[in-house]
């Protein structure tokens, strides 16, 4: 099985470690993993600021970049959600398909729906409060949002049980957003900011030692607020905890 | 062209592609005890309800509900402490102060509390204008949900009708409930 | 730099953190209420399914659903209208009350009549107009507008109604007990009911197969409004129109569970004929709502049953206040029927989503109001109304990330960020507010792999 592993520009140079993380926890389950080096960006931040245009070229690159691959796996449920249902929007634009957008996966779901893993060796002796990502929940489904009426379940919390020692707690307001959205950090600088703080403070209450989650963007966006003000809580990615024993 | 013609004729023009109508035999939820379901939650919709006993007289049992009611304001043949026929007069406006008035209701609804009210007095006002509202109701006549409600009143050909669910209320300032806004401010369903 | 009119209108609701979160908190407790209602009824989610598609339906058949309403409207002796527009609107509404000798109207909730400016249009010409949903009552008296469609005071506190009513109704002084105002607004509005000349209502569905209107009120004002004076007086959006009954059961049973989390109204009134003696008029209102029938990726928006659970949900609505949006319904609705109505004029609210996607779960209509507002993003430019500094941004991404060569180039130099000053930077300075800028690592994963450090990183451990 070829993975094709996906690095979304800000992890590629901002958080390099969650991508040693992924490309460890991949290679753990025997897989072929190869990360083509041109890769820059998905194009999510352009469209959300309402350029979908700037990423047609992105897009295009993306396609021939990983067509050959069986899977494409990245540590960004944002990023994988935006491949997976506004690439072929995009592309249909030009009369093209998007080949890869159906075997795109984030990284938390492959390990989930397509590997089945059942066993990470390991320990990870923290209390860490869950962050669903609106996109992971919302557009991946990686669990089920508050606001449906359906089974609850959540495959991120699936995986960190397979940790020892590891104790998930989710917040208040349990998947309400944490403010980052893209451009929407910039150009709504106050509201987002308050969400942001708001988010952290649920999260703190838990009492938990570290905000956990599928999606490096709003980790970075809560992260940034965290050390601007000094407050008593880390973020730490989920691919982060689950490769701790590889 | 009349506006009709205009409206209808630019619907028509710009309307792109007709969808069919879905299904919607929706079953509902369903309870186990509709009675005691039903009490519930005319309770819980700010107003109460009675069952009454086979041995009681469901005018003495108003009479200690609303000991303070004067003016009485009732169409309906059994209840004899009513102190006015409401149909009796010729303008709704002359029903304002009236302290309590006793309805019929029709049909009940386990899931949500609403009763439906065909215009069964001469003066709708009535259920509306008065202090506090009593509602009889057989409570052989419970349904579980507003489908089923919906499918029982079908035949119904009443100029107004209404299901009412609890009294009235509101809770427009900084969100604290405030039963009585404009209409009754108690309501007590009472099943025969 | 980057500001919209609604970020400059939030920023400074979020000035008073006292109230904004107070706002914040009690419009997330409705959508936890709306949460536990919707989680009570196992068919919730097959409800919501069916709505959409009762909708989509009866939209797409307009025509034939308007006229069959109209014509069993008519043959209940009720009076139907055509109004194009909100002057046409007006106009028949003035006519009907100077024909009536009108001089008093009381009014129940309606935003088509908001949106129309009914109100300044007959004050204008001497018609006394009484607004009887509290709410509404309350804004009224305060010379203000709703900023919120269900809960149009919710920005108040109780003092600040307090005070109003102490000066309009002669109230207690400093006596702001939402029992004790609200029995006072009961009190004057009964006088205003009793002296009423006609009454006049919004509708929430109107049923093609029997010419009804069907109004829902939990207060009661709708019913008090129309059951004293001979005249009614009914306005509706045509998109209200639905088939039958069997679909207002569907209706009937989400509005309130999604609005305010009750589990019905109290109050859900069906009109169809006139009063014994009296006149009912239904206006039929397009306004604009017909020319959304060519546009499909949102047409959706025309499933609105006014609910209002988008708003409540929506963690930028509940941050940034109703009035900090430019058109007069706010939130992810708001944002979506104002670029209808004007993509010109209300481009600014667009920036009020950070695309969460909640709005689109609690609707209970299934209207894809997250999804709209990334569509309207993607208009921005082509309408001119695009932020330059968003535009210059976003090509310049464009460049950067086509270029493999220079992306992985400039990644080296990445640090040097550290050394540019924050204001030349677009969106720094913002970013900077309230959050420290990320900081580059030492090595990038790229830079990494091709130095093949990755994949001996095991080795290197062992």
């Amino acid at each position: 099985m070829k993975i094709g592993l996906f690095i979304p520009c800000y992890v590629n140079t901002v958080y390099p470690e969650v991508a040693i993380a992924s490309y460890k926890l991949l290679t753990h389950f025997g897989l072929d993993v190869d990360y083509p080096v041109d890769q820059t960006c998905c194009g999510q931040p352009m469209a959300n600021a309402g350029f979908e245009n700037k990423a047609l070229p992105l897009a295009n690159r993306f396609n021939s970049m990983f067509e050959t691959f069986d899977y494409v796996v990245a540590p960004s449920g944002s990023c994988v959600g935006f491949v997976k249902d506004s690439y072929p929007k995009i592309l249909e634009k030009e009369g093209c398909l998007s080949e890869v957008s159906s075997k795109v996966y984030d990284i938390c779901e492959f390990l989930h729906d397509i590997l089945k893993i059942n066993k990470l060796p390991g320990r990870f002796q923290h209390k860490v409060s869950l962050h669903n990502s609106c996109h992971g929940l919302r557009e991946l489904k990686l669990g089920s949002a508050s606001e449906l009426n359906i089974p609850s379940f959540s495959k991120v919390k699936d995986l960190l049980g397979l940790i020892e020692g590891v104790e998930v707690v989710e917040p208040a307001k349990i998947d309400e957003c944490c403010g980052f959205g893209g451009m929407f950090s910039i150009e709504e600088p106050a509201v987002s900011i308050c969400m942001g703080q708001d988010k952290i403070k649920n999260h703190i209450n838990t009492g938990a030692e570290f905000i956990t989650g599928p999606d490096s963007s709003c980790l970075m966006h809560m992260g940034g607020i965290i050390e601007k003000q000094n407050l008593p809580i880390k973020t730490i990615h989920v691919v982060q905890i689950l490769s701790a024993g590889l | 062209m009349s506006s009709k013609e205009y409206i209808l004729q630019n619907i028509k023009r710009n309307i792109k592609t007709r969808l069919d109508k879905p299904k919607m035999d929706v079953l509902g939820i369903q309870f186990d005890h509709l009675l005691s379901q039903f009490v519930d939650i005319c309770k819980a919709v700010g107003g109460d309800a009675r069952i009454l006993e086979k041995q009681e007289d469901v005018n003495i049992l108003i009479k200690e509900l609303y000991s303070q009611a004067q003016s009485i304001g009732s169409n309906l043949p059994e209840i004899t402490i009513s102190t006015f026929n409401p149909d009796d007069l010729d303008d709704p406006h002359l029903l304002n102060g009236t302290d309590l008035a006793i309805i019929k209701g029709e049909v009940g609804v386990a899931e949500n509390g609403c009763i439906w009210i065909p215009q069964n007095v001469v003066h709708k006002a009535l259920y509306f204008i008065s202090e506090y509202l009593v509602i009889i109701l057989d409570r052989t006549k419970l349904v579980n949900n507003m489908h089923e409600a919906y499918r029982t009143i079908e035949s119904n050909d009443s100029g107004f009708g209404i299901f009412i669910s609890g009294p009235s209320k509101t809770a427009d300032i900084e969100q604290a409930l405030v039963v009585g806004a404009h209409g009754p401010k108690g309501l007590t369903v009472i099943l025969t | 730099m980057m500001s919209t009119q609604h970020s400059i209108a939030a920023e400074k609701f979020q000035e008073d953190k006292k109230q904004a979160s107070w706002h914040n908190e009690t419009l997330w407790f409705v959508r936890e209420k709306r949460d536990r209602m919707s989680k009570s009824l196992p068919e919730w989610e097959e409800l919501r399914t069916i709505a959409e598609k009762i909708k989509l339906h009866s939209v797409s058949n307009l025509d034939i659903y308007l006229e069959e309403f109209s014509k069993n409207a008519e043959a209940n002796g009720v009076i139907v209208h055509w109004a194009k527009d909100a002057k046409e609107h007006n106009d028949i509404v003035y006519d009907i009350l100077s024909k009536h000798k009108v001089k008093k109207l009381v009014k129940s909730k309606s935003m088509l009549t908001e949106e129309c400016h009914l109100n300044p249009y007959l004050i204008d010409k001497g018609i006394d107009v009484i607004e009887s949903d509290l709410g509404e009552r309350i804004l009224q008296l305060n010379h203000t507008a709703p900023s919120h469609i269900v809960m149009p005071a919710i920005h108040m506190t109780r003092q600040e109604v307090g005070e109003l009513f102490e000066e309009k109704l002669h109230t207690e002084k400093g006596n702001s007990d939402p029992t004790y105002l609200t029995r006072a607004a009961r009190a004057s509005l009964r006088n205003d009911f009793l002296t009423a000349d006609a009454g006049m209502t919004g509708v929430n569905f109107a049923v093609a197969s029997t010419g009804e209107i069907v109004v829902c009120t939990n207060e009661g004002n709708a019913d008090m409004g129309t059951s004293l004076p001979d005249l009614h007086i009914a306005v509706m959006g045509m998109e209200k129109v639905i088939p039958d009954h069997e679909a207002l059961s569907v209706y009937t049973r989400l509005l309130a569970r999604s609005a305010t989390g009750q589990p019905v109204t109290t109050y859900t009134s069906h009109f169809k004929k006139p009063k014994k003696g009296g006149e009912m008029h239904v206006i039929i209102v397009d306004n604009g709502r017909s020319e959304i029938l060519t546009n499909n990726e949102h047409i959706k928006s025309l499933n609105c049953i006014r609910c209002g659970a988008c708003m409540n949900t929506c963690p930028v609505y509940r941050r940034s206040g109703g009035y900090s949006y430019t058109y007069f319904i706010p939130g992810p609705i708001g944002i979506n029927l104002g670029m209808l109505k004007d993509p010109h004029k209300y481009t600014d609210n667009v920036s009020a989503c950070s695309l969460c996607y909640s709005c689109n779960n609690v609707c209970p209509v299934k209207i894809d109001l997250a999804d709209q507002i990334y569509e309207w993003r993607q208009n921005l430019d082509s309408l001119g109304a695009a932020s330059s500094s968003k535009k210059m941004i976003s090509l310049g991404m464009q460049f950067l990330f086509t270029h493999p060569t220079l992306f992985n180039t400039s990644l080296k130099f990445t640090s040097l960020i550290n050394w540019v000053p924050r204001s030349m930077a677009f969106g720094l300075k913002e970013w900077e507010e309230g959050r420290s800028l990320p900081k580059f690592a030492k090595e990038s994963f790229t830079s990494m792999w091709k130095k093949g450090k990755i994949k001996t990183i095991k080795k290197d451990e062992q």
